[in-house]
């Protein structure tokens, strides 16, 4: 029985009364979250906060006690490939035997559907998500030989290859140079100009107002969610990390750091 | 070589040959996908964990039938994966502990079993102790149609489902996230690693059993870069390992078969480790003493260039102590002499010192400022 009547399609993503437990205490409580399409969001909060939790229980990939999720009013089941899922880069083992294009061409793999082998159109595909990354010239290198910043914009390149309108990076900025994350915030920013929306677990509060046009702070509960200027105060800094770090991230009046 | 043709027109020989070449294929093969998912240490528990099933089998049975002793074995198998999983998801133990745990249980249960039905089974108990150890002269020409049929599916599913089984060992979170059925893709692998471990409990025994399924994945993994080849080299090198394993037991008296195969295939191993290409222990010894001595020869180079610019002379003669001191370290005659032979320095005699001295060529010039960015000084000497 498949429900087709869309609840909310007006967000690209919509959570509602999700509680996570991972054992004794809450990892989430009670996230009610509304992310519009078009922007590009940030999640911060501090470490324990529920920010991985938070991204794969709205992917489906941890099972929450109460409430729903929905991209674009479907449930994720129902989104399957129209999602580019960036984990972090750790926890996969790059020594894998396996070449860049053919990690890159994953990202294909739900749309060929059981028992198709990756054909000549997907090593086109391929080859243009990394042409987008800068790593065009890496594709018939295996993937122990990458750096850390190369390593990430391949994992980029297989969220970018199913052309996806919604996606979804997990600490995409974390061990990366500041070349590497110059390129990765240019392309993300390029295709939220597109139009897609783009959610990201960020780390480092010195950059989010600059990167960022809409910011959900988390910690276990929501502590805010909205467009960047009326998020980032004090008040919600000191609600989401406690008082001894809102004087090194004090949002500045106006402009942007 | 006639003395090879007879042993292989044996009958028996030939069935443990063709035995231990499969079996030796299908764990190569379903080895790969295990070490590959850090689940090597899983084939050991199972394995061991087989031996409660083989006696319950027996028990249950009443004779050595061998279809009842190897569904016990696949269900003791299967139960032990399952405590597993359930202490690793539901108790803060980490999975080697848990591994642990698991495998000393069944196996004690297991080996108290054993005594109980020697004690109490009569003769016909007698050969159940070979499961310990593999007795490779039990199999049966009907048995190798099982491990052939075991094998095909085995096969026909890493074909059929190559492109998910590889991203699910590669990357499963991303592949759950993409809507495959994880979990599923997951069990079938499993179930295959148990199918082999029961196939091969007769030949190899369920403690010697794991080796078969790592052994050929590590070796195979030094000589390959993708998983394709990796996956065919793992099973080559299992059917390699059981075929000769199989030879050399038969032609020597009183050797086991199983800890043969299991002897050479880590064999291969060991020479793998060493001499593989890229990843072998001698290739990145020699490639790291290779890489020592270019830099060291081009900090030799720049520092004559530096010598020769300090003096605004290109073609300045420096003296070895010189060049030592001014290099902070000792220059071997051996790098001297292969700085000579690639045309990069020259030896020339500066009168009326009797030392020898060297001055850098053209060539040499260029080098020295490719490295060290700084431009080739004044050329009022002339290079030689």
């Amino acid at each position: 029985m498949r429900d087709d009547t869309l609840h909310e399609p007006g967000q690209a993503l919509h959570i509602e009364d999700i509680t996570v437990s991972y054992g004794a205490n809450p990892a989430l409580w009670d996230i009610d979250l509304d992310i519009p399409p078009g922007v590009m969001c940030a999640i911060v909060g501090p470490n324990g906060a529920g920010k991985s939790t938070l991204i794969k229980t709205a992917l489906g990939l941890v099972r929450p006690v109460a409430g729903h999720v929905r991209f674009l009013g479907r449930p994720v089941a129902q989104m399957r490939g129209k999602i580019g899922y960036v984990p972090q880069r750790h926890s996969v083992d790059w020594d894998f035997p396996t070449t860049v294009r053919d990690v890159v061409e994953m990202g294909l793999y739900h749309q060929l559907g059981w028992f198709r082998r990756p054909d000549a159109q997907a090593r086109t595909k391929a080859q243009a998500a990394l042409a987008e990354v800068g790593m065009q010239d890496y594709a018939s290198r295996q993937i122990s030989q990458l750096s850390g910043g190369q390593q990430q914009r391949v994992f980029i390149a297989r969220a970018l290859v199913q052309d996806a309108p919604i996606l979804i990076l997990d600490e995409p900025l974390a061990g990366v140079d500041a070349a590497t994350e110059a390129v990765i915030i240019a392309l993300l920013q390029r295709l939220r100009n597109e139009g897609r929306t783009i959610i990201v677990v960020h780390h480092d509060l010195t950059t989010v107002q600059s990167y960022f046009d809409w910011l959900v702070m988390l910690n276990v509960r929501i502590i805010a969610q909205g467009p960047m200027a009326q998020v980032y105060t004090p008040e919600n800094l000191r609600a989401a990390y406690g008082r001894q770090l809102a004087m090194i991230a004090t949002p500045t009046e106006g402009r942007a750091m | 070589m006639s003395g090879l043709a007879d042993l292989l027109s044996s009958g028996i020989v030939q069935t443990v040959l063709i035995g231990a070449a499969m079996l030796g294929a299908i764990s190569g093969m379903l080895g790969a996908f295990a070490v590959l998912r850090r689940q090597s240490l899983l084939g050991d528990a199972l394995s061991h964990a087989a031996l409660p099933g083989v006696c319950l089998g027996f028990i249950l049975a009443g004779t050595r039938d061998l279809g009842s002793i190897l569904l016990g074995a696949f269900v003791t198998g299967a139960l032990a994966a399952l405590a597993m999983m359930l202490i690793v998801r539901r108790t803060t133990l980490k999975t080697d502990a848990a591994l642990g745990i698991v495998l000393s249980v069944f196996f004690a249960v297991g080996v108290v079993l054993l005594s109980w039905v020697q004690g109490h089974g009569g003769a016909a108990s007698a050969g159940l102790a070979s499961f310990l150890f593999g007795q490779a002269a039990a199999i049966l020409r009907s048995d190798l149609w099982i491990m052939g049929g075991i094998g095909l599916v085995a096969l026909a599913l890493v074909l059929a489902l190559w492109k998910e089984f590889k991203l699910v060992s590669f990357d499963a979170d991303f592949a759950r996230a993409q809507g495959f059925p994880v979990t599923l893709l997951e069990v079938a692998l499993t179930v295959m690693v148990a199918l082999a471990i029961v196939v091969g409990l007769q030949l190899v025994g369920v403690v010697l059993m794991v080796a078969l399924l790592i052994a050929p994945a590590a070796a195979a993994r030094q000589w390959t870069t993708t998983l394709g080849p990796m996956v065919a080299l793992s099973a080559a090198f299992g059917a390699a390992s059981g075929a000769a394993g199989a030879l050399v037991s038969a032609t020597t008296r009183g050797l086991a078969t199983g800890p043969v195969v299991v002897l050479i295939a880590t064999g291969v191993v060991v020479i793998s480790l060493f001499v593989a290409p890229q990843r072998g222990l001698l290739w990145q010894a020699l490639a790291a003493r290779r890489a020592r001595a270019r830099i060291s020869d081009g900090r030799v180079l720049t520092t004559l260039q530096g010598l020769a610019n300090a003096h605004r002379d290109a073609s300045y003669p420096a003296e070895r102590g010189m060049l030592e001191t001014a290099l902070g370290a000792r220059a071997p005659s051996a790098r001297i002499a292969a700085l000579e032979r690639r045309g990069l320095i020259h030896p020339v005699t500066h009168p009326p010192e009797t030392t020898p001295h060297w001055e850098l060529t053209t060539a040499g010039h260029a080098e020295a400022a490719a490295l060290s960015g700084k431009p080739a000084g004044p050329k009022d000497g002339g290079a030689a």
